[in-house]
């Protein structure tokens, strides 16, 4: 079935419907994969990627690149920006990249699918047939993805697309290239070879180039700042360059952006144009939040605040605690004593001080990295830690600043990146993700396979098989979002009931072949797509009959379809179930009539009253919000004037704004961004934040006790690029 | 102690004998300041620790040597130790005295069943004491609101006296005449068991009964007014005798052949020294009815013909002998009868309920079958589709006429479950709820969730009163402490998978200034600077602001009351919400915690691999007041 799949792809939508039926019959085709399963009634393709499952070779101990990859292509908002930043590059020139790419060069093993010519059309013609692999075992995870190989296509990504971008090759364009040939690829499903990625990473950071075993959470941290670095590269080039001609016209990106929505996190509709004073900021935006250390000198009782960006929070554990609980730890009160005073610039010199960091500003993703690998003294080296951390859905964070802005801000969590082995030095990366309509997937390199929400749940380290959750990803959500999301969860529950119970009838089988050429740059999931295939024949996407038999649609909330353009195939598929029950309903339509209209009209009273209610509400919300607001205005004014008392009296570093220390620290070549860590004393972290102070009596001290751990610590980026600042 | 096990019903792979031994309970008794926890009144201290043994997997499946973490099957729930406690009276023969417990069984009831007249004489009157007071004080604050405050406090006495109960409460199901009970009032051994013997059984889902060799001779001799202790663990199920000196035998283990235990309770109605009913829900879906004495048992919801998913919650229905409510985790209420007969269940509504739900507001409670529906041949009762996620637990009020409801959607509904309509919905600050009770004299509701949290709710005002952190983890059980409640304090207890039992005071009074507890939680927090001091005054005049306004909506929530179907109540944020911190926190046992229990004269809790700890009240202090009152009531 996978192999006819792939090859009615290829040849693709002029005629849609060809042959299916005949073949279906195949007694050689293989039994579909769940994921295949899943995507049969999926209808067209879209264009904003998000209904791709690819998985990713693994070209030895890559697993922490591809799940990271993966968590991050299926951050929304990210691979949105990643996809539209400078601009969409067209199909051909996409097309014209891989036809010039060199061949693939198939990392371990040697046989049928190796061979494929690297045009992903004809990647499923060459394919090996299964039946081959028969002694195997069908349910081990080198079978499944020995099969995805073969299955294909395989995106060869051994091109490089960035003068399409005008952009330098970098880690950026890469990662960009990546994005664009899953997105343009017609399949749904299929394999992504990051060859060249790999290349430009290994090129540009020594420790990523031996084969061995990563740390995951090390690479996301690298690859959000260089990709940062990146992109503000690029906006300086622009804007040196925009003195001379106009900027491109954006036009496009901005259908696209707008269309592409993920129902929970909600963006500018524009992406600002570089300016010499604003520049692309939506990485910052995204994956950014600021802590606030408060220091109070146990002498004096001066209190300093002092602002630090970071991209993920790293969190300390403890055995039978809760990622919440591990966040509440982070910002509990810390001595800072003996070898760790703290210069005082109140009373002057080095006092003993209590030290808090808590979260002014709250990023749209928050990346999660549960320290899992410990350095242990009598061992002298890194441990796993195998605590039991638990992890709930949805998450808020209890350890933010009086001022901060939007303190009850709701988290999703939509991906976890699991770690299996015993150790820090070898073991095998995955990634589990919730996918914006398809529920959660687990990305296992080549392998992507549908989960059942609860499988989330068995990486909090008490199972037996050594799999431990090491980043989690949670995103910005809103309570209306996650009610509508409970709701669809039943639906979509119903509808896989459906499929499975049917099996692939020549119908269905028909939409499954039938795979519209993908317009680039059209709109995802807009009503007019209905209108534009006109072979789902039994596609009704708003059944307006449906809607006054028994469900009165609410006048507040809106069409479905608006909020969630890409729920359009799991709508088809539950029209085919009212279809069903249509005639039938019909007939009960009218005895229920009356009874009907009792029910709207007390849905309506009861509506008036929840809205009621909800007025109610929102009037002390305001009446809060500008409360907050008129004092937050005034501690603006006070900060001011805090800021500037500070820098004309004491301060000859100016250490006293986190601005200007963060500009001192982005000159530097190093990552700008630790992952905020705290309170781990063979870590650096200490030293971390004395750097955007880096009055003369800390730093001494400091600096030689991490030179005394950088002998032991392994996790040597930030070490290492700290060390650059001294 | 152990009969020679009879030989497993399944042929054993071969090969595989060394894993298939069965372990007895263990019973130790430890020492020092680690088994000890400290609150107002005094230390507790533990008494022992019984360490239910977990059986080994049955012999027909087999052995997982080198586990895939990342297999994709979908593995059946399990739970942690839960344990249904009862004590059968012999003196409590008066059945005007008689209480329907309804809280029942499991360890988030606030009261075991263990009630001897005593017990229940302070309660009476605990309970006229509140409603005194309470209707006073409402009519003073609110008139506008008395009338019905003062029915639903009155209401908890008026249950209270089984002859007043059915003049002003519905029972379950009252007025439908295919419900209509089959008078089988009587002694434990004319009531009417269940057809199968559970020791010569051949059904695949047992696996094998271990009665106790000296199981009738234990039954006389034994303390009448002691306790009995059902209890799960893995897939066993357990017999036990609380007050037996070598409780660690159980009278009777039950060793399932695949399916887990899950919840269970004992209807505390027909209890008597020859006959207990109990009920249990499997991971399987099936539902066990098992009377102890007989070695009788049937089978419900075979096979899930009803509804095959897992139960997470069962309990019997307060004031009925036939009826119980189970909670499957596809997110719906089941009411089934013991003795009726299961049939393929179609729903009796004409809607699509899986399509009414999602289309709807997810806020409805959807009812496939009603309990007034005419056709009661056949199993189920009544059932409720409330939700498209699984219902974690849920607990009737004390005055039988409400259901609380929790959830994995993070929602807590309350239930008017006579009527079958939805009342309130409430939600967590994040996360499932896990866990629900009901304070003694039902004004109170509390929940635990994975927001690590134990969130207080009002049922009168209709709203949240505090949010009480202080666990490190998520929350599995809570419970009021009913002898160190009275009308104004309340004591509660919650356990976690942080380890730790947390036991809270909350006050009346105390709850109604919340703000300033939380300012000064705040304040030890904030540094003292100038800017950030103002502006902390200035929030708190916001908040009293809007307290004054929320003051009004909740008198506008009061005017609907009677006519809307349901409320659903926003999330508050956290700067408006009173916190509560604990009076203990003691990490009290190596593993995440599954059950918390208050007694007379302990505490009990157990864990989710297989400890049960039983904790001895304070010695003197404690008892006093209690004296006092039973020494009223003795005469």
């Amino acid at each position: 079935m996978t192999s006819f799949f792939g090859k009615l792809k290829s040849q693709n939508a002029t005629s849609p419907a060809v042959g299916t039926t005949p073949t279906k019959k195949d007694p050689n085709a293989p039994i579909p994969t769940p994921l295949e399963r899943m995507l049969m009634n999926a209808g067209p393709v879209r264009n904003d990627g998000s209904d791709k499952f690819f998985g990713m070779e693994n070209f030895g101990n890559t697993c922490y690149c591809n799940s990271i990859l993966q968590c991050l292509y299926y951050s929304v908002p990210f691979r949105d920006h990643v996809l539209s930043y400078p601009r969409r590059s067209s199909p051909e020139s996409i097309a014209h990249a891989q036809t010039h790419a060199p061949p693939r060069i198939p990392p371990n093993q040697q046989n049928g699918a190796a061979k494929k010519p690297p045009n992903p059309s004809s990647a499923r013609n060459a394919g090996t047939p299964p039946q081959q692999q028969k002694p195997e075992d069908k349910d081990s995870p080198e079978y499944k993805k020995k099969q995805a190989l073969l299955a294909g296509p395989i995106l060869n990504m051994s091109y490089e697309n960035s003068q399409e971008y005008e952009m330098p090759e970098t880690l950026f364009t890469s990662l960009k290239d990546l994005f664009e040939a899953v997105v343009v690829n017609q399949s749904r499903l299929g394999v992504i070879s990051p060859s060249r990625f790999l290349e430009t990473l290994r090129k540009e950071n020594e420790m990523f180039r031996s084969a061995m075993h990563q740390d995951a959470h090390e690479f996301l941290n690298l690859l959000l700042n260089t990709v940062l670095e990146n992109i503000e590269d690029h906006d300086r080039k622009l804007v040196a360059q925009k003195k001379a001609e106009p900027p491109p016209p954006m036009a496009e990106e901005v259908t696209d952006i707008s269309l592409t929505e993920s129902g929970t996190v909600s963006f500018p509709p524009i992406l600002p144009t570089p300016t010499a004073t604003s520049p692309t900021r939506w990485l910052h935006e995204l994956f950014e939040g600021t802590l606030t250390s408060e220091t109070r000198c146990l002498t004096c009782e001066n209190v300093s605040q002092r602002d630090e960006p970071f991209l993920d929070l790293s969190v300390d554990l403890e055995q039978h605690s809760s990622v919440t609980a591990c966040l509440r730890r982070f910002s509990e009160e810390e001595m800072l004593c003996e070898r760790n005073k703290f210069h005082c610039d109140n009373c002057g010199g080095l006092q003993e001080a209590e030290k808090r960091m808590k979260i002014k500003r709250l990023p749209k993703i928050l990346a999660l990295h549960l320290k899992r690998f410990k350095y242990t003294e009598d061992l002298q080296r890194l441990q796993k830690l195998f605590h039991k951390v638990v992890y709930p859905y949805h998450l808020r964070l209890f350890n933010t600043t009086d001022d901060a802005e939007d303190p009850d801000r709701l988290y999703e969590l939509y991906a976890v990146v699991v770690h299996i082995g015993g150790g820090p030095y070898h073991g095998h990366y995955v990634a589990v993700i919730k996918t914006q309509d398809r529920g959660w997937l687990l990305f296992d390199d080549e392998m992507v396979e549908p989960v059942d929400k609860n499988f989330v749940r068995n990486f909090f380290g008490d199972r037996p098989g050594l799999a431990c959750a090491y980043v989690l990803f949670y995103q910005e959500t809103t309570f209306e979002a996650v009610q509508k999301e409970q709701r669809m969860e039943g639906k979509r529950r119903a509808s896989q009931d459906l499929t499975s119970g049917l099996g692939v009838l020549p119908r269905q089988s028909g939409e499954l072949h039938q795979v519209q050429t993908v317009t680039p740059f059209g709109s995802p999931g807009s009503p007019s797509d209905a209108v534009q295939y006109p072979a789902l024949d039994h596609a009704m996407t708003a059944p307006p009959q449906f809607k006054t038999n028994g469900h009165v649609d609410s006048p507040q909330s809106p069409p479905l379809s608006a909020i969630r353009p890409t729920s359009t195939a799991i709508q088809s598929k539950k029209d085919k179930a009212k279809e069903e029950k249509a005639q039938e309903k019909a007939r009960k339509a009218t005895e229920k009539q009356a009874e009907k209209e009792r029910l709207e009209f007390e849905k309506h009273r009861r509506k008036e009253l929840a809205s009621k209610l909800t007025d109610a509400h929102k009037r002390q919300e305001a009446e809060l919000k500008a409360a907050l607001e008129a004092s937050k205005a005034s501690k603006a004014e006070e900060d001011k004037r805090h800021v500037l008392e500070r820098i004309q009296t004491s301060h000859p570093n100016g250490s006293g704004s986190g601005s200007s220390g963060f500009d001192r620290f982005r000159r530097t070549k190093s990552l700008r961004f630790g992952s905020s860590n705290k309170k781990e004393k063979p870590q650096l972290n200490s030293s971390e934040e004395d750097i955007a102070t880096p009055t003369a009596d800390t730093v001494t001290p400091e600096k030689e006790k991490d030179k005394e751990k950088e002998k032991k610590n392994r996790f040597s980026i930030r070490k290492k690029s700290f060390g650059m600042l001294s | 102690m152990f009969a020679i096990p009879p030989p497993p019903r399944y042929p054993t792979n071969s090969g595989l004998v060394a894993t298939t031994l069965e372990t007895a309970n263990t019973l130790t008794f430890r020492e020092g300041a680690e088994y000890t926890f400290q609150a107002g009144e005094g230390t507790y201290i533990l008494r022992d620790d019984l360490q239910l043994a977990t059986p080994p997997p049955h012999p027909s499946e087999a052995p997982v040597v080198n586990p895939n973490p990342l297999a994709t099957s979908v593995v059946p729930p399990t739970s942690g130790v839960k344990l249904s406690l009862v004590s059968l009276n012999p003196k409590q023969v008066n059945h005007d005295l008689y209480k329907p417990h309804t809280a029942t069984s499991s360890l988030l009831r606030w009261k075991s069943l263990g009630l001897n007249s005593i017990k229940e004489g302070k309660e009476l009157k605990e309970i006229k004491e509140i409603k005194e007071t309470k209707e006073t004080k409402e009519l003073e604050r609110e008139p506008r609101v008395s009338i019905e405050t003062s029915s639903d406090i009155s209401n908890p006495a008026v249950s209270a006296n089984g002859s007043n109960r059915s003049s002003t409460v519905r029972a379950f199901g009252e007025g439908n005449a295919a419900l209509s009970p089959i008078a089988s009032r009587g002694d434990g051994l004319k009531r009417r068991k269940p057809r199968n013997n559970i020791i010569k059984s051949n059904s695949s889902f047992v696996s094998r009964v271990i009665p106790h060799e000296a199981l009738a001779r234990k039954l006389v001799e034994r303390d009448q007014g002691g306790t009995f202790a059902f209890a799960n663990i893995n897939r066993a199920f357990q017999w036990l005798d609380l007050s037996s000196s070598s409780k660690q035998d159980p009278m009777t283990k039950i060793l399932f052949t695949k399916a887990h235990m899950l919840c269970h309770d004992v209807n505390p109605l027909t209890k008597h020294p020859t006959h207990m009913d109990v009920v249990m829900g499997s991971s399987a879906s099936d539902i066990i009815w098992y009377e102890p004495m007989s070695q009788k048992y049937a089978r419900i919801n075979k096979n899930g013909i009803i509804n095959n998913s897992a139960v997470a919650k069962i309990k019997w229905i307060p004031g009925s002998e036939n009826h119980f409510l189970s909670a499957h985790m596809d997110g719906t209420l089941v009411v089934y009868d013991k003795e009726k007969e299961d049939a393929p269940f179609v729903s009796e509504e004409l809607v699509d309920e899986g399509i009414s739900i999602e289309d709807d507001d997810q806020s409805t409670l959807v009812i496939t079958k009603s309990v007034n529906s005419t056709n009661q041949k056949a199993n189920p009762v009544a059932c409720w589709k409330i939700s498209n996620q699984a219902i974690t637990d849920f607990a009737f009020s004390p005055d039988s006429k409400h259901l609380a409801v929790v959830g994995d959607d993070g929602c807590l509904r309350i239930i008017d479950y006579l009527q079958e309509r939805l009342t309130d919905i409430y939600s967590s600050y994040y996360g499932a709820f896990t866990c629900v009770c009901w304070s003694p004299d039902g004004k109170y509701v509390l929940t635990g969730g994975q927001d690590d949290l134990v969130t207080i709710w009002s049922l009168h005002e209709r709203q949240i009163i505090a949010r009480c952190p202080g666990h490190d983890s998520w929350v599995t059980a809570v419970a009021f402490d009913p002898w160190r409640c009275d009308d104004r304090n309340y004591r509660f207890g919650s356990v976690g998978e942080d380890c730790k039992l947390l036991l809270w005071d909350f006050s009346v009074g105390m709850l109604h200034r919340p703000k300033g507890a939380n300012a000064r939680a705040r304040g030890s927090i904030s540094t003292l600077s100038v800017p950030l001091l103002r502006q902390r005054t200035e929030s708190a005049s916001v908040i009293n602001r809007i307290r004054s306004d929320s003051n009004r909506t909740g008198s506008i929530q009061q005017d609907i009351v009677d006519e809307s179907e349901f409320i659903e109540h926003p999330v508050e944020p956290r700067a408006r919400t009173a916190q509560l911190p604990p009076v203990m926190s003691k990490k009290i046992d190596e593993h995440p915690l599954s059950g918390l229990a208050f007694e007379q004269d302990c505490i009990i809790t157990s864990c989710l691999e297989g400890h049960v700890r039983t904790w001895d009240r304070p010695r003197e202090g404690a008892n006093s007041s209690q004296i006092d009152l039973s020494g009223q009531q003795r005469p």
